[in-house]
């Protein structure tokens, strides 16, 4: 990483000893659009705020492609799972449609705040690595190895030469064998496990409604229902399916993105 | 007390301002307005028709070199809007990569590959110190074969939309506010409107009645599938129906 002609970082020490680059992407971050993730006792649920900046926007180049795997995915132990891994790996990488929320591994989902096209480069980087470990492991990536990994990346451009860190800090919401799990990533490369997190323009509200309305044995359901309200709080217009997204993992260790109608469903359950 | 903005190269190279910024990448759109052309893109029901304007400073010229309409392969239109010598590279490198594609997969580069494509590598300049951001907006244009007629526009900042309509360059604004009334209710616009649309909204933004020779039109259909650019007499009639209409 970096490039011959800068073979210096661009991110240095400031007198006072802290990195300012860092901390400029974090304040690119906070002004980004609200996200946030809530860990259950039985899944986890990421969900973001989908302001599209005109309604001559297409939607449809918005919209959710996940629906389309999941009908054909086979259990992991059979042996048809490395097929359809790789065949989702290419398929998601070469039709994106522009959705906010991403598919990292089946059992692996991610929301960013921040800078639209940096999260584009991480999410293609971490589907290399989850698939490289799969090819010489056998197995689908851990949850807390893929999040390493991606922070290293992160980390990588705070150090490198002719480049500047990320403008995003992600949510990372999986289920693997040590049950759910949520992190977040700071441009910085720092990670922490979270039970429940928020990022964003609203962050501050966000987290202290979060922390008041949060309990240890929720479950998925009411967190999906919390994690409207959260999301409510901030939000500048009429919210709808149509401007929020929210991808859930439950037991199943399936990731998923709800569509637009089973939001409103949980819009309607929530009035 | 920390002064740490780069030492005043936050505005030189790609790195972040102290509000979270990226200078380089804001000046790159203010260079996509100084080139002083506006264009509009349209998408109906069957087809994609992108309107911009010709503008030819010197007589001497050869009027029918100057262009901003590209073809990128025969299904695939590129309006670029913008610095010329950087719109060049784009469309060069872009015809590489949809002709790989092409190699190497064995279909066509559907359109939105190929927006996602331009706006990656300009994610990549906007990150790396070596290059500057392209001071291009492109739409891209064509008839997807699941999807139908798609219209998506790439900025200098790495995002891609798809759009039902959309405009680039100094009157920007002003044209998608036009255009946004236009196109509220999801209208589904035949061939003749889509392309009408796009040139009457070019002209009630600039304000001026265009002859055929002023403007550059570029459509794809879905009964004709190659991007095409229409020659001046097909825009003179277009001209002439919406005169006639209003």
């Amino acid at each position: 990483m970096g490039d011959s002609q800068y073979s210096f970082s661009l991110t240095t020490f400031s007198p006072s000893g802290k990195l300012v680059q860092i901390e400029h992407a974090l304040t690119a971050v906070g002004s980004g659009q609200t996200s946030l993730g809530i860990k259950a006792a039985n899944g986890v649920v990421i969900a973001t705020e989908k302001k599209l900046p005109s309604i001559l926007v297409d939607e449809t180049s918005v919209r959710d492609i996940s629906s389309l795997f999941f009908h054909k995915s086979q259990p992991f132990s059979c042996l048809l799972f490395r097929c359809h891994f790789l065949i989702l790996f290419f398929f998601l990488n070469y039709l994106w449609q522009v959705q906010k929320i991403q598919i990292l591994t089946p059992n692996i989902g991610v929301v960013y705040s921040g800078m639209g096209p940096d999260f584009r480069v991480l999410v293609r980087k971490s589907r290399k690595q989850a698939e490289q470990y799969h090819r010489l492991y056998k197995e689908p990536i851990p949850v807390t190895q893929l999040v390493r990994e991606t922070a290293a990346v992160m980390q990588e451009f705070t150090q490198s030469g002719g480049v500047r860190p990320f403008g995003v800090s992600l949510l990372v919401a999986g289920y693997d064998d040590k049950g759910p799990q949520l992190y977040q990533v700071d441009p910085s490369g720092s990670y922490f496990s979270w039970k429940a997190s928020a990022m964003g323009k609203n962050v501050s509200n966000a987290k202290t409604f979060l922390e008041k309305r949060y309990t240890d044995d929720m479950e998925l359901d009411d967190a999906v229902h919390t994690a409207i309200l959260t999301l409510k709080e901030g939000f500048e217009g009429q919210i709808s399916g149509k401007n929020i997204e929210i991808g859930i993992i439950g037991a199943d260790k399936k990731f998923r993105v709800l569509t637009s109608a089973e939001i409103d469903d949980y819009l309607a359950e929530v009035e | 007390m920390s002064r740490g903005s780069g030492g005043g190269y936050d505005r030189h190279i790609t790195i972040f301002s102290p509000e979270g910024r990226l200078f380089q990448v804001e000046y790159a759109f203010k260079a996509v307005k100084a080139a002083a052309i506006t264009s509009i893109g349209v998408r109906g029901k069957d087809s994609v028709c992108v309107v911009t304007q010709k503008k030819v400073p010197d007589k001497l010229l050869d009027q029918t070199s100057v262009t901003h309409l590209f073809p990128i392969t025969k299904y695939l239109g590129l309006l670029a809007t913008g610095m010329k010598a950087d719109a060049r590279t784009l469309v060069q490198q872009a015809r590489n990569e949809a002709a790989e594609f092409r190699f190497r997969y064995g279909y066509e580069m559907p359109v939105d590959v190929l927006a996602k494509w331009i706006a990656d590598k300009s994610q990549v300049y906007t990150q790396h110190a070596y290059m500057r951001p392209l001071g291009v907006v492109a739409m891209v244009l064509g008839i997807d074969e699941e999807n139908g007629p798609q219209l998506y526009k790439c900025d200098p900042a790495g995002h891609f939309y798809g759009h039902k309509a959309t405009s680039a360059g100094l009157k920007e604004q002003e044209a998608i506010n036009f255009l946004e009334k236009k196109m509220k209710n999801d209208p589904a616009l035949s061939y003749e409107e889509t392309v009408q649309t796009a040139i009457s909204a070019l002209q009630s933004v600039l304000q001026e009645d265009f002859k055929a020779t002023e403007i550059e039109v570029g459509v794809v259909r879905a009964d004709n599938r190659v991007f095409r650019v229409l020659s001046t007499e097909e825009i003179d009639e277009h001209l002439t129906a919406i005169s006639e209409r209003d």
